[in-house]
């Protein structure tokens, strides 16, 4: 090993922003270490280590995000995406995951029998998974011209739907609204930005509720009786996405 | 009628078509165009008996001439009749496609006065969506058996993916149950396709703006279970299938009696599906997995096992060929061990460059144990020792004895055997054991029966 590093009960506690975590790679580097976890600005108030603040510096996390881009597609797509994770200890995966690869070089990223490869590779493919998942189920609304939709995904999936429906959808404006996070994903006049927001609840109007009707209707012609087996449909669609698919909310008392 | 009706009655009469994918081209969107495509194709939604919806799957019309026995379209059954106008179809499509609800559109039809004349209905529907449009997303058309073939040509430049149905599986049952189609009406068009579809990509290799003709190629379908052929025969077809006519998919459709004649199984008969599941587990093998019809089943032994995955079947078959060496065994002998994918192979193919692999590093890899363990072995040890009849418990399939609820009405919880369960298990339900307890008689005696046989 180049680098000798020693386990450390620190707790590194940073600002939960992807230059930030570049930071706590830098300082892990930087003092020999690897702490004993990384926390973001809301967790873990009370911990049983001592622990050390991060600071988020531009210049230092400029200098490990271009280390990772000369690891290769592979390390920087998990590190990336892996960030976009919310399960508890994400951070501490990824730096370990960037250690091992800043010593081994990019062929670290195949070696899945190993702990913090495996449990990178975990990390990225949770986040691909849920992203996945909302490209299947994602619903639009319309509203004057404007396409709309609502999604409640665990983690911060957004940023992966971007090029889906950019492609997609390449001369349209729309808006995705990540109720977990309050954050939308807006494409107006072919410029995309990222908003907070609290809330956001597009009433479909007459039209709207026609072509959402007529879906349902489309939706229900289409099973099968004698194959009826609601656990596998549960399998393919959990439960926890049906709130953002129109075509399972119960039918619109008839008027 | 209004729109609402007509979608409900043409979806009703296309749902047997089981071929809902939208798989075989990437093509990204572009500016002044709408949509996209993406090769591993896209499920939007999923229906209570957990089929995949992934395109408008609809008839443009179901008021059919023609009278194949089969089918609930037929001439001579009686049944609310619809037809779509090529724009409201296409207007549908647009609608539906732009909330994200589909993928693309699944136009298949009767034969609405004749084959040309329906052809020409569904060229002017895909025609206003490409033209007019400027759809960019998925499109899979039905080659209607006996039109033009100069219509099949303009399908082909229109659709991204065409398919003809071979009905089913052999000429001799196709005349005795569907006396308007000839196995001759069905192979042209196919043939015909195979060779537009490899002379379209010739001329896109040499010239990239060259017109592409169905770029994700033609599947077909053939309907199980209404006719005698055996499991054997079935799957040595598919595969003359797969190499002549260079199909991407052959689809398989339990048939489900809609109609009682005296040609067909009465209409009591469960719909075969676990036999359907079983064919596509043995279509994977031959797809992914590179192994032959002949390997998988035989003149000898014509059926499949109702209680174990092809796989394991053959895996049983051949014990001189296991234990397979993780750290050194090509990829083919890999994807031979039960339990092992070509997602596994894979990764286990390059984590071994990194380092030794024993059991917990297949663990972390994500390698599915619970069969795998039996048959390999790692750095030379043998992976897990089990008594033959732990064996044969791991590698029963489950699906074979699934028991849920499959609420049949809205206040119905009460268990029963699951679609896919054994006959043995339907049967004993059906004579009044509970479902459960049903289940666990068939495994009991497929579990003894098995541990002897290992
Ligand atoms: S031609 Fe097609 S729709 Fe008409 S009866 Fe035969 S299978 Fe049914």
């Amino acid at each position: 090993m180049p680098y000798q590093a020693h386990m450390t009960d620190t707790a590194y506690r940073y600002d939960g922003t992807f230059p930030g975590f570049l930071c706590c790679v830098f300082a892990s580097f930087a003092r020999r270490e690897i702490p004993a976890a990384v926390l973001g600005p809301e967790e873990g108030q009370t911990t049983l280590f001592g622990s050390a603040d991060i600071a988020t510096d531009a210049a230092r996390a400029r200098r490990v995000a271009a280390g990772l881009a000369r690891l290769g597609g592979t390390v920087r797509e998990r590190v990336l995406t892996g960030f976009l994770s919310t399960d508890p200890g994400k951070d501490l995966a990824l730096l370990r995951f960037a250690r091992l690869c800043f010593t081994l070089g990019p062929r670290a990223a195949n070696m899945l029998g190993d702990p913090d490869v495996a449990a990178a590779f975990a990390l990225e493919r949770g986040v691909n998974n849920e992203a996945h998942k909302f490209i299947e189920f994602l619903r639009f609304e319309e509203r004057g011209g404007m396409l709309g939709a609502v999604i409640h995904p665990n983690h911060c999936v957004l940023p992966l739907l971007r090029a889906h429906f950019c492609s997609r959808l390449p001369d349209e404006d729309f808006l995705i609204f990540d109720a977990t996070h309050g954050i939308a994903l807006l494409r107006q006049n072919g410029a995309v930005q990222y908003l907070a927001m609290e809330r956001y609840a597009p009433a479909p109007d007459a039209a709207e509720q026609g072509w959402q009707a007529l879906w349902r209707r489309f939706f229900q012609a289409l099973t099968i009786e004698e194959r009826r087996d609601p656990g596998l449909q549960r399998n393919h669609a959990p439960k926890r996405y049906w709130r953002d698919m129109c075509e399972m909310w119960p039918d619109p008392a008839a008027p | 009628m209004d729109l609402a009706d007509k979608l409900a009655i043409l979806a009703d009469s296309a749902k047997y078509d089981v071929a809902c994918t939208s798989s075989g081209v990437e093509r990204p969107g572009r500016h002044g165009a709408l949509g996209s495509t993406a090769a591993a194709g896209i499920c939007h939604a999923f229906t209570p008996d957990g089929r995949c919806v992934s395109l408008l799957k609809v008839l443009f019309s179901n008021a059919c001439a023609y009278d194949c026995s089969y089918c609930v379209n037929r001439r001579s059954n009686p049944r609310p009749r619809a037809t779509f106008t090529p724009r409201e179809l296409a207007e549908l499509t647009i609608g539906f496609y732009r909330r994200n609800y589909i993928e693309g559109l699944f136009l298949s039809s009767a034969v609405l006065g004749s084959p040309d004349a329906t052809m020409e209905r569904m060229i002017e529907a895909l025609r206003i969506l490409r033209e007019e449009y400027r759809f960019n997303g998925y499109i899979h058309a039905k080659a209607i058996p006996g039109a033009d073939p100069r219509l099949v040509e303009r399908i082909g430049l229109l659709a991204d993916r065409l398919s003809v149905n071979i009905e089913l599986p052999s000429a001799k049952s196709l005349d005795a149950l569907a006396p308007d189609k000839s196995k001759a009406a069905i192979l042209r068009p196919m043939g015909q396709i195979a060779a537009q579809s490899a002379e379209s990509r010739r001329d896109l290799a040499v010239y990239r703006h060259a017109p592409a003709f169905a770029p994700a190629g033609q599947s077909t379908q053939m309907i199980i279970g209404a006719s005698p052929e055996s499991d054997f025969q079935i799957l040595r077809l598919t595969e003359g299938l797969y190499k002549k006519y260079a199909l991407k998919r052959v689809f398989y459709s339990a048939y489900l009696p809609v109609v009682a004649d005296s040609r067909l199984p009465a209409l009591s008969t469960q719909p075969p599906l676990l036999r359907e599941h079983r064919l596509y587990q043995a279509d994977w093998l031959l797809r992914y997995y590179q192994f032959s019809a002949a390997e998988i089943l035989s003149e000898d032994e014509p059926w499949f096992d109702e209680y174990l995955d092809p796989k394991c079947t053959w895996a049983l078959r051949h014990p001189a060929f296991f234990p397979v060496e993780v750290n050194t065994a090509p990829k083919a002998a890999l994807l031979r061990v039960p339990g092992i994918g070509p997602k596994s192979a894979l990764r286990i193919l390059q984590a071994r460059r990194q380092q030794t692999l024993g059991m917990p590093e297949l663990k972390r890899i994500g390698v599915v144990l619970k069969r795998a363990q039996y048959f390999i072995t790692c750095g030379g040890r043998v992976a897990a020792r089990g008594t033959r009849q732990e064996v044969a418990a791991a590698l029963l399939d489950p699906g074979a004895f699934g028991v849920g609820v499959r609420q049949l009405s809205l206040d119905d919880f009460v268990a029963r055997p699951l679609p896919g369960a054994a006959p043995a298990v339907h049967a004993l339900a059906a004579a009044g054991v509970e479902a459960g307890r049903a289940a666990r008689l068939v495994r009991e005696e497929a579990l003894q029966c098995l541990t002897r046989r290992i």
